[in-house]
């Protein structure tokens, strides 16, 4: 198993800087704003431009300025600074990390509880009205834009001019830091928690139905409760036990994502998370802040693909590395 | 499946039907205001100032009364500032930051931006008649703040002055208006003593040039780069490259800091984030125009959606707008019911659709003239707020400065030149220059698909659709691209190799209350750069330039103003641009705000506005 | 030559397999093949033949777009109108000139929503299919040629999946909206950079799913059996692991256009999807955001038009998968 950790974390290693190569050839081959010129400011000189061009070392062979980038990032933790503001890329992305975080984590608790227990209910209460409205429900949750969702969430409970305005919401834009005052986090996030919720609890309801059902027709099912256990130990304990691997999977998966910055929810809401500065940088043409969003969310989609399969060992004997 | 789940998705859409219809009644005031276009003539006189009469633009006229101390304001950004190094910076945004923390040898008052009035110089500036020397006297008493903590002498300003040219600090405007002192480096590099810039005595600083602009170099000097800089402390961070002086170690000279350490360090300054600005507690009063009444100041980065920004001002507390400006959807609604919270003064700049004059189809000034004849300014100034935010622009002198009423104020010289008469568009008379260029249809005949690359972001981005559409009109096949802004200026309109025909999105500030700002940057044929190009015509028509570069050495200020004129007449009659808007800039604060907005910076004054 | 389903994809627990003919009077016993079942089993499926016949409309409607428009009698969707704002331009609601109202640059969003159908079944179409081709041959070189080729093109796979989606999408987009668009001008700004962007980071879950069902494939009997006739590769490949691949990639590519149709909004919703002037829900959507408050008429029927399209998309994946393995229901 350790071997096993040890082979997939090198590879990890090789597919960042693979991915962070891919990155720079398309913003290198396909260059947006001209970096240097961003920092000339507005009448600049053919000399204050070049000089700038030579500063942030533009000027050298693409494989030198790559490698140059590689290194500083896995020996000196050093990811360079922003082409705009010349502000620390890993500094910036530390500040927008802990609200992309709790999007995250909020948005996961709320739709693992709805999502869980309305796919055990619909697969217990099979083919009944409960089970066919929450496959239509979810289908029309998964069928509708999150970000459109987002607007009319907003549109109907906004506090300061939603037609149902909640008052005890957050507008848009009020997103406060938990440690500055978390009453406000909480009202700031609990709209965005709902609206991404909506479409992930959907789709775990369905994941877990479709699952649980599978596995209730399973023969140790049948042992199960011919033992005389009672209905509620043989679902929960023996049914959903097994059930739940693929479900981990994705879940596993869809949090990597999502840590990666959620940037359609950040972007309706202005919530300042990785997404939203991932956005902005692409947009701006500035280099080393998408260099750094971009690892950072591989990197989570990677390490989470890691622990599930970690994870997998332990749910399903059968797996072993 | 079966019926029950019909029936249950039928009563969604049902339920989404009727909320539809729903919401349709609370909305009668937008369906019944059908207005048409708003029938403007070009001599329509200002509806703008008529508008914002009795909003907080008033407070301008006299910016102390009813001032009270004591509060914190909060200001909603989108970005940051482009720099904290008053060297540096080059933003009107930021300026207005600097304004509150530093003390320069000019400054701007809220109300009157015509002029600069004297800050840490004692009177005006002695412009000699030939322009080649400008001698300013400094007060006396003034100090910088710990750790420096000293009396401010000229030597100061000679230091900020010289290392504005070190490829350190590299301050975009130092190369445009101080190259001609004696001595100045030609291109940016180590430090440098500047011979040029005499300093007699503590509290007496000579320019001398090689050439007569001195009357350039005086305006310049109430921009951030004559806030003064000490040598002993400074130096050490001006060798950083780049200069880490203001971002990371600074001291200041105005009745506000940024919240430091001991030693210095701009511990309120998160980059990107947030400036937090305490009241200064070495700062002497010596002669200041700045009441300074918050008795804190924190501006947050990162609010880039305006209208939810302008929502939270309005609903919350001592909160004010720092570069973004409320949506002119809102602002029908904002000049009805929150009239006190409201500001706007003109932008100091004009908005142009710029025509590229050095390859075909706009070579020809016939084919220019056509174009913009036929152009419906309207439409395009209705995206920015309409009549409501400003009068259609005539030239290129905006209102306010000097040189503006010598050039006809708001109506320019409609009369003598035809195709700038109507801003609704006349495509009769356009069809007339059409055919004047060889094109008998009335249209444009020819082959060339004009690339349009505009800025994505609104309200440009509509402004660059109806630009396309108008040129569809008249006969024009066209290829738009929306870019990022920074990349539509550095990428494409500032690059002439890119051969971009039309840049609707482009338009001017002033750097400092003069015409030569508005025009010798932006038209003079020899200010066409390969790469950041700001003269996005390219207009190169020798006449003009020499004209230009006459207007530069007049000192007089009556004098100057009319050669200014004269030169932005010349420019006009080229017709190398649509103008279409002399735009104002509105801001709002919360209502127990009492705003005083600086027409200079365009946005609220730090110094001047206080609590209700 | 397969028939029928070797590779037991298709799973016959219908008691449908064996019928009984009343006609003519006779009872016979008739056994229906996999695929035949599989179709029957999708007809008898009400809502997914709804579905359906949703998608047809949507695209008669997309093909049918000025017809429909000239017929309700709205202004074409690029049409501007500074008449139809108001003084401060402000955009309308709806009234009888612009049923669903204007946008802010008074084009009529009721023309919008319609030609609107054009670029999301375009771009979700001809995306899908690209990416499928894409991720089929992948998958299929990997899968059955193994060695060396299999872990080139996996790590391939990899690198792609290991970004995140719309990071990527976005970054290729928004390098190629320059000028002269990217790859030597052969893909312009607009429609073409959004279906080659949905294209690159769709075919990596084809390919996987392929690759899977390939390596699977490559040691049932039938294989061997035509290997020991002496078939070539390339036979192998044509005659017996495509067709068996059929069931699952009509699966899967009708899981991927909804998504797609998704992507493709929030490509433009982020503003590096279609360029202006062409109408696209997600870019309506986008320009709804600063109004919306106000102006709630052109957020809400692109969205519906994007639900209900998306919806009946998916409702005809489920049915489709529904109708390949019955036991899910």
């Amino acid at each position: 198993m350790t071997r096993y950790i040890v082979r997939r974390l090198l590879g990890m290693v090789l597919l960042l800087i693979l991915v962070s190569a891919v990155t720079f050839l398309i913003f290198n081959v396909f260059p947006s704003a001209d970096p240097a010129l961003l920092r000339a400011g507005r009448q600049p000189t053919a000399e204050s431009i070049a000089r700038i061009r030579e500063d942030l070392g533009l000027d050298r062979a693409l494989p030198v300025q790559f490698g140059d980038y590689i290194y500083n990032v896995f020996v000196h933790q050093d990811f360079g600074r922003s082409y705009i503001n010349n502000t620390n890329v890993l500094d910036q992305i530390r500040q927008n990390l802990p609200a992309t975080i709790s999007l995250t984590i909020g948005g996961v608790l709320i739709w693992m509880f709805f999502g869980l227990s309305v796919g055990i209910i619909s697969a217990v209460k099979h083919r009944t009205v409960f089970d066919r409205a929450t496959i239509g429900l979810s289908l029309v949750a998964i069928s509708a834009p999150v970000y459109w969702l987002g607007l009319v969430a907003l549109y109907l409970f906004a506090p300061d001019f939603g037609v149902f305005g909640l008052g005890f919401l957050g507008g848009q834009g009020s997103y406060t830091p938990f440690s500055n005052d978390p009453v406000k986090w909480l009202q700031s996030l609990v709209l965005p928690w709902c609206v991404l919720a909506t479409a992930f609890a959907a789709v775990y309801a369905r994941l877990l139905r479709g699952s649980l059902l599978d596995v209730l027709n399973e023969d140790y099912i049948r042992t199960a409760r011919a033992k005389g256990l009672s209905e509620r130990r043989v679902i929960l304990r023996h049914g959903v036990r097994s059930a739940i691997t693929p479900v981990v999977t994705i879940l596993g998966l869809d949090i990597g994502i999502l840590l990666g910055g959620a940037i359609l929810t950040e972007t309706v809401f202005n919530i300042p998370g990785i997404g939203r500065l991932a956005y902005d940088a692409i947009l701006r043409g500035d280099l080393p802040i998408v260099q750094g969003t971009v690892l950072f969310g591989a990197f989570f989609i990677i390490i989470m693909n890691l622990i599930v399969d970690i994870l997998y060992a332990f749910l399903d004997p059968r797996v072993r590395y | 499946m079966s019926r029950s789940l019909w029936k249950t998705l039928l009563a969604l859409v049902a339920a989404v039907a009727v909320l539809a219809l729903g919401a349709c009644g609370g909305d009668d005031d937008e369906s019944s205001d059908q207005g048409g276009t708003p029938a403007q003539s070009a001599g329509g006189g200002n509806v703008t100032e008529k508008l914002f009469a009795g909003t907080a633009a008033e407070n301008r006229a006299n910016p102390t009364k009813g001032g009270k101390k004591g509060g914190t304001f909060t200001i909603l950004s989108a970005g940051d500032v482009d720099y904290m190094d008053p060297g540096k910076t080059y933003y009107s945004y930021a300026i207005g930051v600097q304004q509150a923390i530093n003390r320069g040898l000019y400054g701007y008052l809220p109300g009157d931006t015509s002029k600069p009035v004297a800050d840490l110089a004692e009177g005006d500036p002695e412009i000699a008649e030939d322009g080649k020397t400008v001698t300013v006297k400094i007060k006396k008493g003034a100090t910088f703040s710990k750790p420096v903590s000293r009396e401010i002498t000229s030597k100061d300003f000679k230091y900020a002055i010289e290392r504005a040219f070190t490829s350190n600090v590299s301050n975009g405007y130092a190369g445009i208006y101080f190259r001609d002192l004696v001595g100045a480096p030609k291109e940016p590099g180590k430090y440098k003593e500047i011979p040029g810039i005499e300093t007699p005595d503590d509290n007496t600083i000579v320019f001398k040039l090689t050439k007569g602009t001195g009357a350039a170099l005086a305006g310049a000097l109430s921009m951030p780069i004559s806030v003064p800089v000490p040598k002993e402390f400074a130096q050490k961070y001006d060798k950083e490259s780049p200069s880490t002086y203001g971002e990371g170690h600074a001291v200041y000279s105005g009745p506000y800091m940024v919240e430091s350490d001991a030693s210095g360090k701009a511990t309120g300054y998160v980059a990107g984030k947030s400036i937090h600005l305490i009241r200064n507690p070495d700062y002497k009063n010596v002669d200041d125009f700045r009441p300074a009444y918050f008795d804190e100041i924190k501006i947050l980065a990162g609010n880039e959606d305006n209208s939810v920004a302008t929502r939270r001002i309005l609903s919350g507390e001592s909160m004010g707008t720092g570069d973004i400006e409320p949506p002119a959807s809102q602002l029908k609604r904002l000049l009805q019911s929150n009239k006190p919270e409201l500001s706007a003064v003109p932008g100091g700049g004009w908005r142009m659709i710029a025509l590229n004059t050095s390859i075909p189809p706009f070579d020809d000034i016939n084919v220019r003239k056509a174009v913009i004849a036929g152009f419906n300014r309207n439409a395009a100034r209705q995206q920015r707020g309409g009549e409501a935010l400003g009068p259609i622009a005539q030239h290129f002198i905006p209102p306010g400065m000097a040189g503006f009423d010598e050039s006809n104020g708001i109506n320019g010289w409609a009369d003598q030149e035809d195709w700038m008469a109507n801003p609704a568009g006349d495509r009769k008379l356009s069809a007339e220059y059409f055919k004047k260029a060889g094109m008998a249809s009335g249209k444009y005949e020819g082959d060339a698909q004009l690339l349009i690359v505009g800025d994505g972001a609104e309200p440009d981005k509509s402004v660059s659709q109806i630009t396309e559409q108008q040129l569809n009109e008249m006969g024009f096949k066209t290829k738009l691209r929306l870019v990022e802004r920074s990349t539509m200026f550095t990428k494409f309109c500032g690059v002439p190799k890119e051969k971009v025909n039309v840049c609707p999105s482009v338009g001017w500030l002033q750097d400092f209350a003069d015409p030569q700002t508005m025009i010798d940057p932006t038209f003079n044929g020899d200010n066409i750069l390969q790469v950041g190009n700001n003269n996005w015509p390219q207009l190169n028509v020798p006449a003009v330039n020499e004209k230009i570069n006459q207007s530069k050495l007049v000192v007089d200020p009556a004098e100057r103003a009319k050669a200014w004129a004269d030169a932005n007449h010349a420019v006009v009659d080229q017709a190398p641009a649509i103008p279409y808007m002399w735009d104002y800039q509105a801001i709002i604060a919360s209502p127990n705000v009492r705003g005083v907005q600086n027409g200079y910076s365009t946005w609220w004054d730090l110094n001047f506005s206080s609590l209700r | 030559m397969s028939t029928g389903d070797p590779a037991g994809l298709i799973h016959e627990v219908d008691d449908q397999s064996v019928a009984v003919q009343e006609e003519t009077g006779e009872r016979k016993i008739v056994a229906r093949s996999p695929m035949q079942l599989f179709w029957r089993r999708l007809r008898r499926d009400k809502v997914a033949m709804v579905a359906l016949g949703f998608i047809v409309l949507l695209v008669l409607v997309a093909l049918f777009a000025p017809v429909i428009v000239s017929v309700a009698g709205t202004p074409d969707p690029k049409t501007q109108s500074s008449e139809a704002l108001d003084v401060f331009g402000t955009p309308t609601g709806p009234s009888s000139a612009h049923p669903f109202g204007v946008d802010r640059l008074g084009r009529d969003v009721f023309s919008r929503t319609i030609y609107g159908s054009r670029v999301s079944l375009e771009v979700a179409f001809i995306s899908t299919g690209i990416a499928v081709l894409i991720g089929v041959v992948v998958g299929l070189l990997a899968g059955f040629y193994r060695g060396w080729v299999d872990t080139v093109l996996s790590r391939l796979t990899d690198v792609v999946l290991a970004f995140p989606i719309l990071l990527l999408g976005l970054g290729l987009a928004a390098a190629c909206s320059g000028a002269n668009g990217c790859f030597g001008g052969l893909i312009q700004p607009g429609l073409p950079v959004v279906i080659m962007v949905i294209a690159v980071i769709n075919w990596t879950y084809i390919a996987r799913i392929v690759r899977g069902q390939v390596l699977s494939l490559r040691e049932k009997e039938f294989v061997e059996a035509a290997r020991s006739l002496g078939a070539s590769d390339r036979r192998i490949i044509v005659h017996e692991i495509l067709p068996n691949l059929l069931a699952p990639l009509i699966v899967y590519s009708s899981l991927l256009i909804p998504a797609n149709i998704l992507l493709e909004a929030a490509l433009s919703f982020l503003g590096v999807g279609v360029a202006g002037g062409t109408p696209s829900w997600g870019a309506m959507i986008s320009e709804a955001t600063s109004l919306f408050p106000d102006a709630w008429w052109f957020m809400l029927f692109p969205g519906l038009a994007l639900l209900f399209a998306v919806l009946a998309f998916n409702l005809v994946g489920d049915g489709l998968q529904d109708a390949l393995d019955p036991r899910r229901k």
